[in-house]
């Protein structure tokens, strides 16, 4: 009865429970409310948008394929490397910055200051620094100053096969050589993954996780042996300095039987790291890209399709041999013509009857013509192509130079001039390569520099190179043994090597001037093959002006090729033929 | 326990069938109790296993961490034994330690008789057992 009479009253308590108990449902009802609206209205927007800032999408970048040499030796690969970069907004001392980081790193500090002080958000103190230099620098704390993992490429070998793998630039990409010949197969596939990561940056386990693996590219296996390699690249810096102080040196060296190529190299060399040559110039492979009037050494060519076509044989005597020709009248006015129509040979000489042996193994211009006068100018041009002059070998390397064939119509003297090597241009490697017919029998194959490329499935074997007779066993038998002479007793007896029997052919081009006629300066060349009654290997040396006393190949290029010869067959284990 | 009705006693006049007071029934616990503990159980189960998943996913992530760590240090190793065994790099050294390449190689012509093989030419021309 009392609590019925106290309700008939206002009682301020019960009032403010009751405020308070509507404020809290309202409340309560708000929450409600909001709970249905995360939880079913708006729920797909709400969960794609914390997805959205959950989720990060990245590509993986492919492991970069690897180059090895025949033997399995590392040729090129690429390793994690830091990338040093600043925020400029919050270097605090940019000059002290770019003077200790530029001195440290080899970057001009003029230039780093200038980064430094730009108005960009990011910039790059060095790229691809070894790991353990930029942790040096990174230890310093400065402000301002963060790395960043990348992938930089590393040629363990150095100089000593930069001209056959080439390089790539500062993001991966083929530039020259092997690097870009296989960039496709090198470069590999990049992958993707795409995961939720915490605030932390972790990623969360349970979330969408979804990574297609990069496909790491081919590993090259190339036919380089890289001992030969420093071998040949030795001698030919023996021949750039004092006495021979030519201005380069080639030499390439050819297995006969697979046209494998053993070695490719050149002096000056070439840096990969720094991308110049000993002398600062910038990249260049004159064994595949240069071309050059090859001289004597195309006399081969000359006299092998002779014997084949049976125009003259090895004992043929040819008669009345001067040591000037002039097919041209009065083309011989002075002892300087030596254009349109004079031929002389290197040494003067009575005249007199020569057999094909003589000429040959005494590289008598003269004769070779005569040789050649006996085939006729179409049927020589069909075998100085054959022999691969005149268009590209087919090489895996970039931009090989095809040669050049100067038969304009109307040039009376050009067969004459290609007899004895002028008026055509050739590569090194072409040289070696039609040599290389000569040892296999008459058969000529590509030059390859790639034997195999291996992936997670294994090793894929490259397609077989390809393969054409040019001339018969029995003319390339009976030319070894001219190339034998010319070894033995002819003009390149310094191409001897001991215990081997060897066969070759100096070649000495004077080089045509800008103003159309021969300078004194020449091109000395041997190219030449042993054991020569079953070759193995062939050796092409180019020696480009070298001294004047080593003008000739028999004095410059043939030394070279008997030093790397000599290597090239005790590197094969090839069993000593010339043991009397 | 439950009330059972006196059986009504012959004669006795005064006697009277009472109707026991109904007793609620008891609610049936046990079903409810296991339903429970089923859920409780299920729910520590689920929360353990996505922890023990969890801390899997972070072990793995480790792995794949020390993995790259190492297939990394693999690299730069691999790389400075192939610098190491670089030609340009061992022939200096050679050089220093006074060895050179050989230049004159030494013709070795064996016969191989079984009885009594022997080198019957050098290059010096001796015949040795």
């Amino acid at each position: 009865m009392a609590a019925i009479t106290a309700g008939k009253k206002w009682d301020p308590s019960r009032a403010r429970l009751a405020l308070m108990g509507v404020v809290l449902l309202m409340a309560w009802g708000v929450v409600a409310w909001r709970l249905v609206d995360v939880q079913i209205i708006t729920a797909p927007e709400v969960a794609d948008k914390g997805l959205e800032q959950r989720l990060v999408i990245r590509d993986l970048p492919p492991q970069r394929g690897k180059i090895f040499d025949r033997n399995g030796d590392l040729l090129a690969m690429t390793v994690e490397s830091q990338s040093l970069y600043a925020v400029p907004a919050q270097v605090e001392e940019p000059l002290y910055v770019a003077q200790q980081f530029g001195s440290f790193l080899g970057v001009d500090p003029d230039l780093l200051y200038e980064r430094l002080t730009s108005d960009k958000d990011f910039v790059y103190i060095k790229r691809q620094v070894d790991s353990a230099t930029a942790e040096e620098l990174l230890a310093l704390e400065v402000l301002g100053v963060y790395s960043l993992p990348e992938p930089a490429r590393v040629y363990p070998a150095g100089d000593v096969a930069s001209h056959i793998t080439g390089f790539v630039d500062i993001d991966g990409i083929g530039q020259e050589g092997l690097e870009i010949v296989y960039e496709e197969a090198l470069r590999g596939v990049p992958g993707r993954a795409k995961f939720e990561r915490d605030l932390a940056g972790r990623v969360i386990p349970q979330g969408e996780n979804n990574i297609v693996p990069a496909v790491p590219g081919f590993d090259l296996n190339t036919t380089i042996d890289l001992p030969l390699q420093y071998q040949a690249q030795q001698a030919c810096m023996k021949a750039i300095k004092k006495p021979v102080n030519a201005a380069s040196c080639w030499v390439v060296v050819l297995e006969v039987e697979t046209g494998e190529i053993l070695a490719m190299t050149g002096a000056p060399t070439f840096d990969p790291v720094t991308k110049q040559t000993s002398d600062g110039e910038p990249f260049s492979n004159f064994a595949v890209r240069g071309v050059y009037e090859p001289g004597s050494t195309e006399k081969l060519i000359t006299v092998a399709a002779a014997l084949e076509e049976k125009t003259v044989s090895v004992s043929s005597v040819l008669p009345n041999i001067a040591d000037v020709l002039e097919l041209r009248e009065d083309a011989c006015r002075s002892a300087d013509d030596d254009l349109y129509g004079c031929y002389r040979d290197f040494d003067e000489h009575e005249t007199r009857d020569m057999t094909v042996r003589d000429i040959f193994v005494l590289s008598s211009n003269v004769g070779t013509i005569k040789v050649a006068e006996t085939l006729g100018q179409s049927r020589l041009i069909d075998y100085i192509k054959a022999f691969g002059l005149g268009s590209p070998t087919g090489v895996d390397y970039t931009a090989e130079a095809p040669g050049i064939l100067n038969f304009a119509a109307g040039c009376e003297t050009c067969w004459a001039s290609a007899a004895i090597g002028y008026s055509v241009a050739a590569t090194p490697l072409q040289m070696a390569a039609a040599y290389a017919a000569i040892a296999n029998d008459g058969t000529w194959i590509t030059p390859h520099l790639v034997a195999s490329q291996t992936d997670a499935d294994g090793t894929t074997q490259m397609a077989g190179p390809v393969t054409r007779q040019v001339v018969s066993e029995e003319t390339a038998r009976l030319m070894r043994e001219l190339l034998a002479g010319v070894v033995d007793v002819g003009t390149g007896t310094n191409a001897q090597v001991e215990g081997y029997r060897v066969g070759g052919k100096t070649g000495t081009a004077n080089i045509l001037g800008s103003d159309g006629r021969y300078t004194d300066a020449t091109r000395a060349s041997f190219v030449g093959m042993a054991p020569i009654d079953d070759p193995k290997v062939v050796v092409a040396v180019l020696i480009d002006s070298p001294s004047f006393k080593y003008r000739t190949g028999g004095a410059s290029a043939a030394p070279v090729f008997a030093e790397v010869m000599e290597q090239a067959l005790h590197r094969l284990g090839v069993t000593p033929d010339g043991i009397e | 326990m439950s009330a059972r009705p006196q059986r009504a006693i012959t004669g006795g006049q005064g006697l009277r069938v009472v109707k026991g007071r109904s007793r609620s029934k008891r609610p049936a616990v046990a079903p409810w109790m296991i339903m429970a503990l089923v859920g409780i159980t299920a729910f520590l189960g689920l929360g353990f296993a996505r922890t023990s998943l969890d801390k899997s996913a972070f072990d793995l992530a480790e792995l794949d961490r020390a993995i790259a760590e190492q297939t990394d240090i693999n690299r730069e190793l691999r790389l400075e034994i192939a610098q190491l065994e670089n030609p340009a790099h061992i022939a200096p050294l050679a050089e220093e330690m006074g060895l050179v390449i050989p230049r004159e190689t030494r013709q070795l012509l064996v016969d191989l008789d079984p009885t009594s093989p022997r080198i019957v030419r050098a290059d010096d021309g001796e015949g040795t057992q």
